[in-house]
């Protein structure tokens, strides 16, 4: 067996609002192993995003903390690790890329500098080699005409190759895990195919293990291998991508995948009302509560799960649903 | 059937209560204990000013006593000055003027700035190039100096003197004004009043402008006090109307005897001092409480 | 079935707008072009031309899809249509009336039979008035109504799109993306218009709830007779609403067919690209490897490429697309502007084969 990379325990985050504080990750549990690709999917406000801050230790202060919880990069446990260390892995060993390649990049620096910069800090290169290796690295990552690119700003270059440049930053020192939070949300469906494609190549050549974020199924399942559903916070199921997709356990995830018109192979004069997840989402002081968060949008709902916060069924090896139903919905 | 399967799909527990964007700021501006403090002072102050007078009806140019009885001694609390007038009921009618006086003059500040800006950040294009020449004009002129030639020219009377400070200040209303506008145009709720048929009228003034005014507001604040320094800024110069008291006019008129009696300055200086900072104190206040990014936090 | 010129609510039309129309279709654009001045150098003005030869028409009661990437000009288009932003040439007929030449109380009066639905549901809502009073909004414009009024359409509105008669005091910062999205339906409902312009109505909504929005449009357009001109840059949205659709590429409008032709048999190269870059849960792992791909990113719309606007990234391009500008051509079904569908080949072959 593959020994993961980096392994999330019990990890709990809570959020300081005007109103309280809101456990904004709740007992989240998952592994990442080598060279690995996974998914989180979920709704804003799930906790994807906070998944992701927390593992490179950037959530926002002073509001967000971790309550409780571990989180295992090889053996070192990146909760205790000092600042330094911290710095030292971020960027190095595991790096992300943002939804906005329009606000990611500082303006006043060439893209060039910007991708030198990290080599230097974390490679020790000097000035020339690491301007080398940003020309090489913009190629690789297929914009065009790296050598003139290489001296362009930020603004000269369009959403996509911006993007590009984001992901040339990420890899510059050939990360172990790179973490994509919504890399193609903000771009044309074109170019997101484009990213993809890049994404995916990139993975295979450098073995880099890929948590990808999104709010689209479909995503999910072209790039990754393994994916986790999220919802209030918590992990409600965690599977393969065929498992998942082909077999739901959970509620929420069967809506999930049916709300969203999907492009049919054939069209026919046939058109179904949507599949819709009746209500919305719980407000963060209804987080944490001893019962299902689901429990309010569920047609299957009983008073058990009004009663208590249902545990992790184990559905198959590696299929797990957080839903009391989980063996009768099949 | 189909309208009540839609009712039940939004069933969720919010019906909170229909709280006015207004009163959250209020509630905001009260958690604020400096701006609170520096409120109740700011009232206090203004009582004095209001009230003081009636039960304090010394008239502040008759002498009452010799000149230069010091704070608290031979019955005068606040002393006497060069020519032994009640430097109590100075302050006391002094207060009324210099408070009136910046607030005139933050008026018309304001009321000059919004129209300037709000007409050229709403129509932009020439309308827009003219207003901003013209408000730069006025920008670039040494306000102090300015206003020292209106007053030279017209007289130092007070709606003069209130006039020449108001001239001077309403650029950076209009250009907070303009910037504001030329943002909350663009969005999309203005772009749904207009395609729902609202005129330009009701554009500018009832749909942008209210949406504009936190900074307007807070700016508004600042420039009373800034006006209050301003009036003793060309009192302290000579340049105030000489039958009427105010706190510029204490200072200048006794800025001879600084040296031998300084607390006829002090006293004066102290009251402007603590009236500006109450202001500033409440506009910051209130620039916090009316800013939706920090409300958010 | 509620016909808009015998609404409750009177006043809104113009009844002189009814008769003598021939023709079918709700509203008719034809040759719309819209330019914005992008600077100028040495006294000769630049333009960015946003939308360029647009034709189409709407029939009542059928929802026209505009698709496109960001910068293809279908905002700009119903911008233009809705008169919120200027077109340069062009004319577009609402229900007969000729929306490009009124100004004044009767621009004021038709934009009644036509709202909008915006994209963002944040800052579509002006943040001071209550929920009520913003859906009242485009009445209260035309003059003041009376008390009962008012309370008559707001419980009538809010019914239809499925809030509860108790939210209608709150401000919109109390109420989440869904339903304030529902509250912009039911300002764009309040006039009894007779189309809606929806741009991009539920991009900014979560997924869950897009689903309930998309099927409150679809309930309203059957109870209403509603005619929609639909804005989307996700082709399963559009697939699901629209009964035809235009795809359009840097200003113009590549390919225009209904729905089961554009879906079941695409035929411009930059459709094939579109729907094949649609990551789907049908395809799995990998299949970004086996999609027709486009190379490269739009180009800039201020110096378009000669010729064919999608010359630059299409893989099948020859000699004569850098030279001439296809036209759209084709059935009523199906409209396409390419010089390579008129080969015998096909050009999902032509593509396949690279």
């Amino acid at each position: 067996m593959n020994k993961p990379i980096l392994r999330v325990e019990d990890l709990t985050v809570t959020l300081t609002t005007r109103d309280g504080i809101a456990p904004v990750l709740d007992n989240v549990s998952f592994s990442l192993n080598a060279g690995e690709s996974i998914g989180i999917v979920g709704e804003s406000g799930c906790g994807k995003s906070m998944t992701a801050l927390a593992i490179m230790g950037l959530l926002p202060q002073p509001v967000g903390n971790i309550a409780s919880g571990r989180i295992w990069f090889g053996d070192e446990d990146m909760v205790a690790v000092s600042d330094a260390r911290m710095r030292e892995i971020r960027g190095n060993d595991i790096s992300m890329i943002f939804q906005e390649p329009m606000t990611s990049l500082n303006p006043v620096y060439t893209i060039g500098e910007q991708i030198a910069e990290v080599l230097r800090r974390h490679q020790n290169m000097n000035r020339r080699q690491a301007m080398v290796r940003a020309t090489e690295l913009l190629d690789a990552v297929r914009v065009p005409d790296p050598a003139r690119r290489v001296r362009d700003y930020p603004h000269q270059l369009s959403g996509g190759q911006r993007q590009r440049v984001m992901i040339a930053i990420a890899l510059a020192c050939e990360p172990r895990v790179l973490i994509a939070d919504e890399p193609t949300t903000a771009l044309d469906v074109t170019v997101q195919a484009q990213i993809f494609e890049l994404l995916s190549d990139l993975q295979s050549n450098t073995g880099t293990a890929v948590i990808m974020i999104t709010h689209d199924m479909g995503a999910i399942a072209e790039m990754s291998e393994r994916m986790i559903v999220m919802y209030a916070g918590r992990k409600v199921e965690e599977g393969t991508v065929d498992d998942v997709l082909d077999n739901p356990r959970h509620p929420y995830t069967r809506g999930l995948i049916a709300c969203v018109p999907h492009i049919q192979e054939v069209v026919t004069d046939q058109r179904q009302p949507l599949v819709e997840i009746e209500g919305i989402v719980p407000s963060l002081s209804e987080f944490g509560q001893n019962a299902c968060l689901f429990a309010s949008r569920c047609r299957h709902v009983t008073d058990q799960c009004l009663a208590a916060r249902p545990p992790e069924a184990q559905v198959s090896l590696q299929h797990h649903a957080a839903c009391w139903h989980a063996e009768k919905l099949s | 059937m189909a309208g009540n399967k839609a009712v039940a799909n939004t069933a969720e527990p919010v019906v909170g209560k229909a709280r006015h964007p207004v009163m959250e700021a209020v509630a905001m501006f009260f958690g604020n204990y400096a701006a609170v403090v520096a409120l109740i002072v700011l009232l206090v102050i203004i009582t004095g000013a209001v009230v003081g007078p009636i039960y304090y009806p010394t008239d502040p140019f008759e002498m009452v006593w010799a000149p230069f009885s010091p704070p608290g001694q031979e019955g005068f609390l606040l002393g006497t000055d060069y020519l032994g007038r009640d430097i109590l009921a100075a302050i006391l009618a002094g207060g009324r003027v210099s408070l009136a006086i910046g607030l005139a003059a933050a008026f018309m500040s304001v009321f000059i700035g919004i129209t300037v800006g709000a007409l050229a950040g709403f129509y932009r294009g020439w309308v827009e190039e003219i207003l901003m020449r013209f408000t730069e004009f006025f920008q670039v002129l040494p306000t102090l100096l300015f206003s020292m030639v209106i007053v030279a020219l017209f007289g130092a009377s007070l709606p003069m003197i209130t006039f020449a400070i108001g001239i001077v200040s309403w650029t950076a209303v209009a250009r907070i004004t303009r910037s504001e506008f030329l943002r909350i145009r663009e969005l999309e709720y203005v772009t749904a009043s207009r395609s729902g048929g609202a005129t330009n009228f009701k554009l500018i003034f009832s749909v942008i402008l209210p949406n504009a005014l936190p900074p307007i507001i807070v700016q508004a604040a600042l420039m009373v006090g800034s006006a209050i320094l301003f009036e003793a800024g060309l009192s302290f110069l000579g340049l105030s109307d000489p039958n009427t008291m105010s706190w510029g006019q204490i200072i200048g008129s006794n800025r001879p005897y600084i040296l031998d009696a300084s607390y006829t300055v002090t006293i004066p200086g102290l009251a402007i001092f603590i009236t500006v900072l109450a202001i500033s104190l409440v506009g910051d206040g209130l620039n916090d409480a009316l800013n939706p990014k920090l409300r958010r936090r | 079935m509620n016909h808009p010129n015998s609404n409750a609510d009177g006043a809104l039309v113009d009844p002189a707008a009814t008769d003598a129309v021939t023709d079918t279709a709700l509203l008719q654009v034809q040759n719309l072009e819209v330019r914005f001045q992008v600077g100028s150098r040495f006294g000769v003005k630049k333009y960015l031309q946003a939308v360029d030869q647009v034709s189409f028409s709407i029939q009542r009661g059928e929802t026209l899809g505009l698709v496109g990437e960001s910068g293809s000009g279908k905002t700009t288009t119903a911008l233009a249509v809705a008169r919120l932003v200027s077109a340069a040439a062009g004319s577009v007929t609402l229900d007969g009336d000729d929306l490009l030449n009124c100004s004044g109380d009767q621009l004021r009066a038709l934009r009644h039979k036509m709202q909008f639905i915006f994209q963002d549901p944040y800052s579509s809502l002006n943040p001071r008035l209550r929920a009520e009073q913003v859906v009242l909004e485009p009445l209260t414009n035309l003059g003041k109504l009376s008390a009962s009024t008012q309370l008559e359409t707001i419980d009538r509105l809010f019914a239809a799109v499925g809030l509860r008669p108790e939210q209608k005091r709150l401000f919109p910062h109390q109420f989440s993306g869904g339903q304030r999205q529902r509250i912009g339906i039911a300002r764009a409902l309040a006039t009894n218009p007779e189309l809606i312009i929806c741009d991009e109505p539920v991009s900014a909504l979560d997924v869950a709830v897009q689903s309930q929005i998309l099927n409150l449009l679809r309930r309203l357009q059957s109870e209403r007779n509603l005619t929609y001109l639909f804005i989307s840059h996700d082709l399963g949205v559009v697939q699901h609403m629209c009964d035809r659709v235009a795809v359009m590429y840097m200003g113009r409008i590549v390919e225009f067919a209904d729905r089961k032709s554009l879906f079941n048999t695409p035929q411009h190269p930059y459709t094939h690209a579109l729907l094949s870059a649609v990551p789907s849960i049908n395809k799995r792992r990998g299949a970004a490897n086996t999609r027709i791909k486009i190379p490269g990113d739009p180009p800039d719309p201020v110096n378009l490429p000669s010729g064919c606007r999608f010359v630059s990234r299409c893989p099948i391009a020859i000699d004569r697309c850098r030279q001439e500008e296809p036209v759209l051509a084709g059935s009523a079904q199906q409209q396409v502007a390419c010089h390579r569908v008129a080969e015998p080949v096909p050009i999902r072959q032509l593509l396949a084969d690279g």
